[in-house]
């Protein structure tokens, strides 16, 4: 027991920290995106001129908003599940099964972690956007293009840490079975919100 | 082999694994097994891609809309305004219950924002005033449900981009199923306050309301604005119908009609009390919002998803600058709370893209089409039938992860048949929205029995009645499609 709360803690420490860095992140990028959109159609209507580029680059913060804040709804139960037979089953069966689903949940997320990354490093990777761009040229510089991979980044970057969570979670899952679930400390988040 | 990825879809689904995980897992697996696991990258590919959409960006806008909106306090406005218009009458508390929700509808496009907000001022002011909890739970988590019918609406949103449907489409077509279910569930109301003897309430409850200055003025001219447009919609309406020829500038009628609002509106303020106007005149703010996002789609000004950022930037300027009932503290939280909840949804969006190119990949679709048309050829009992399906399906699970799923499944099927798409998208929403208001597994059930504090059990037995309403207004939007249909087609978006 005292190895499985050795292990989970820094775990936990570092999921408290990583996601909360995440949230702030997601925050500002949907932020961002409401603000690309507007200046979109301000741009249209009032300038009679919209950039090339809000489209793709709210696209490109959404895609990073929702690699960044899942992992966090994933480890609060935002997830969508039927958990009736969990509910139906004894204690014993129920935190059986599920580990059992936690397991395969485990599967998927490394197989996602791995094509992920795959796709990162894909020749599409490599290519790079045609109207997204860092505008270095403001500065003195030159602009460079966004490469693809900085959005195919925000998926895998989202798995890797849903991946993480939810190795959190077994261990979570596993001590509970063993009968420690009062030393278990709590995972709430007064922010959590259900997907419908 | 791949056939089996749908039994094998149900099976992770029914013993808990979380729909996400379902939807890449089934196919996956398969794919595995049959030795295609160079396909793997391309159902990855199209979780991506699935993702990275402009038109789904609608979702965490209205979202986020309507996560402002909520703490802006502008629930109370619309819970006084309905009441002055229908809380005299018997049952009044509860008909004000389901005009807030409509009402609501037009801002959110979430049952679950709906039960939370309204049920939290609702069901204790009902219950002082006579009704018992159970009742009061069970009318808030039935009328909610007209939330996602009535755009903005997420589930449709949802359905539009999985499905390759217009969204203005779907949206337009939900206004008069999400009104109906509403005027059912009054009429279901009053049936019952004569058998129980509900109680009736007053028109206006806080009396010597106050209002600020600039919000006054906002209302002022917001209202003379609408009226203005409403008399150059009617009269563009009639021109057209009678091939009138009047050479004379849009904007120019416009202005000619302004005047006229004003001394219909001054009229009007002559014949009601100074409350009344009050409280009509703080609803004006917020019920705006529908006007801006229908208006904007309908005359192609912007696109859903502009009509959403559009929808933010006026909750925003609405909730901090005339309400003055939101800080700039308050942002985070409320930016948070949508971020985190339209994550989850997006990430089940992407993979029911993924999941969606493995049923096309498969001859399950075809298999399927078999069996249904095998129990009849005819689309009525087929619809009759596939309610019954959605139904129960609807008792287990949310409507949006329902909906992806099932969408690719029978939307062909039936457009096949001859269904038009956007009517039985109808179908398939107002059926799985009603779902969620049906036990065992009714999100708003369970949202509804925590606000009030009685039992799920409890509720799910009081909303039984209203339940049998939603669903005979299902049945009617089945057979009649007009009811879906007429608003999209005057429109022209279906042809």
């Amino acid at each position: 027991m005292a190895l499985l709360f050795g292990l989970l803690r820094p775990l936990q420490l570092f999921n408290d920290v990583v996601l909360r860095i995440g949230r702030a992140l997601a925050i500002l990028a949907l932020a961002l995106m409401v603000c690309l959109i507007l200046g979109q159609v301000f741009f249209r209507y009032v300038l009679n001129d919209a950039p090339n580029w809000t489209e793709e680059g709210a696209r490109f913060l959404m895609l990073w908003m929702t690699g960044l804040i899942a992992p966090m709804a994933y480890r609060q139960g935002g997830f969508v599940a039927i958990d009736m037979l969990e509910r139906a089953l004894g204690r014993l069966l129920s935190a059986l099964l599920t580990l059992t689903l936690l397991t395969i949940a485990l599967v998927v997320l490394v197989y996602c972690v791995q094509l992920g990354w795959s796709n990162v490093d894909s020749l599409t990777g490599r290519g790079r956007s045609a109207s997204l761009r860092l505008p270095l040229d403001l500065l003195g510089g030159e602009a460079i293009r966004f490469r693809n991979s900085w959005a195919y980044a925000s998926l895998f970057v989202g798995f890797v840490l849903l991946t993480i969570v939810n190795i959190e979670l077994m261990l979570r899952q596993i001590i509970r079975l063993l009968g420690g679930e009062d030393r278990l400390p709590p995972l709430s988040d007064p922010n959590v919100a259900r997907a419908d | 082999m791949l056939i089996w990825f749908l039994p094998l879809f149900l099976i992770l689904l029914m013993i808990g694994l979380p729909v996400v995980f379902g939807l890449l897992a089934a196919p996956g697996l398969l794919l595995i097994l049959d030795g295609s696991s160079r396909d793997l990258a391309v159902l990855y590919r199209n979780l991506y891609n699935g993702i990275d959409s402009f038109p789904l960006m609608a979702l965490p806008f209205f979202m986020l809309a309507g996560e402002i909106m909520n703490r802006g306090g502008i629930t109370t406005r619309l819970v006084e305004f309905s009441q002055a218009f229908m809380g005299h009458l018997r049952g009044g508390l509860a008909h004000v219950n389901i005009l807030s929700s409509i009402l609501f509808a037009g801002l959110s496009g979430s049952a679950v924002a709906d039960t939370s907000a309204l049920g939290s001022t609702l069901i204790p002011a009902m219950e002082k005033n006579g009704y018992s909890r159970k009742f009061a739970a069970a009318v808030t988590a039935a009328s909610s449900v007209i939330g996602p019918i009535i755009p903005p609406s997420g589930i449709m949103i949802i359905y539009a981009y999985v499905m390759g449907e217009s969204v203005a489409a779907l949206f337009l077509a939900g206004i008069v199923p999400g009104i109906l279910v509403g005027v059912g569930l009054m009429v279901m109301v009053r049936l019952m306050a004569d058998r129980y003897d509900l109680p009736k309430a007053e028109r206006i409850v806080t009396k010597n309301q106050t209002i600020t200055p600039l919000e006054a003025r906002v209302s002022f001219v917001l209202i003379r604005i609408n009226v203005a447009g409403l008399l150059y919609a009617l009269f563009a309406g009639i021109r057209a119908a009678f091939g009138l020829e009047i050479n004379l500038n849009g904007w120019l009628i416009f202005l000619i009609f302004l005047p006229i609002a004003h001394g219909l509106m001054m009229w009007l303020r002559a014949n009601v009390s100074s409350d009344f106007r009050l409280v009509c005149k703080k609803a004006v703010a917020p019920l705006q919002t529908p006007i801006i996002i229908l208006g904007g789609i309908l005359v192609g000004v912007f696109t859903p998803t502009e009509a959403s950022a559009i929808a933010v930037a006026y909750a925003i300027i609405v909730s901090f600058f005339v309400l003055r009932s939101m800080t700039f503290k308050d942002l985070g939280p409320v930016l948070a709370r949508s971020a985190l909840a339209s994550s989850a949804v997006l990430l089940l969006v992407g993979a029911a893209v993924a999941f969606k190119t493995v049923v096309s990949l498969s001859y399950a679709p075809q298999i399927l089409t078999e069996f249904i048309l095998s129990l009849s050829e005819n689309p009525l009992i087929l619809l009759f039938l596939i309610n019954i399906l959605l139904f129960i399906v609807g008792m287990f699970l949310d409507a949006g992860p329902a909906i992806i799923i099932l969408g690719p499944i029978l939307g062909p099927i039936f457009t096949e048949l001859g269904v038009h798409p956007v009517h039985f998208a109808i179908i398939m929403s107002v059926n799985l929205t009603v779902g969620l208001a049906t036990p065992p597994m009714g999100l708003v059930l369970f949202v509804a029995s925590t606000v009030s504090g009685e039992k799920v059990e409890t509720v799910s037995r009081a909303i039984l009645p209203f339940l049998a309403v939603e669903v005979l207004v299902i049945f009617l939007i089945t057979f009649f499609p007009a009811i879906s249909m007429t608003i999209p087609r005057l429109t022209g978006f279906v042809q």
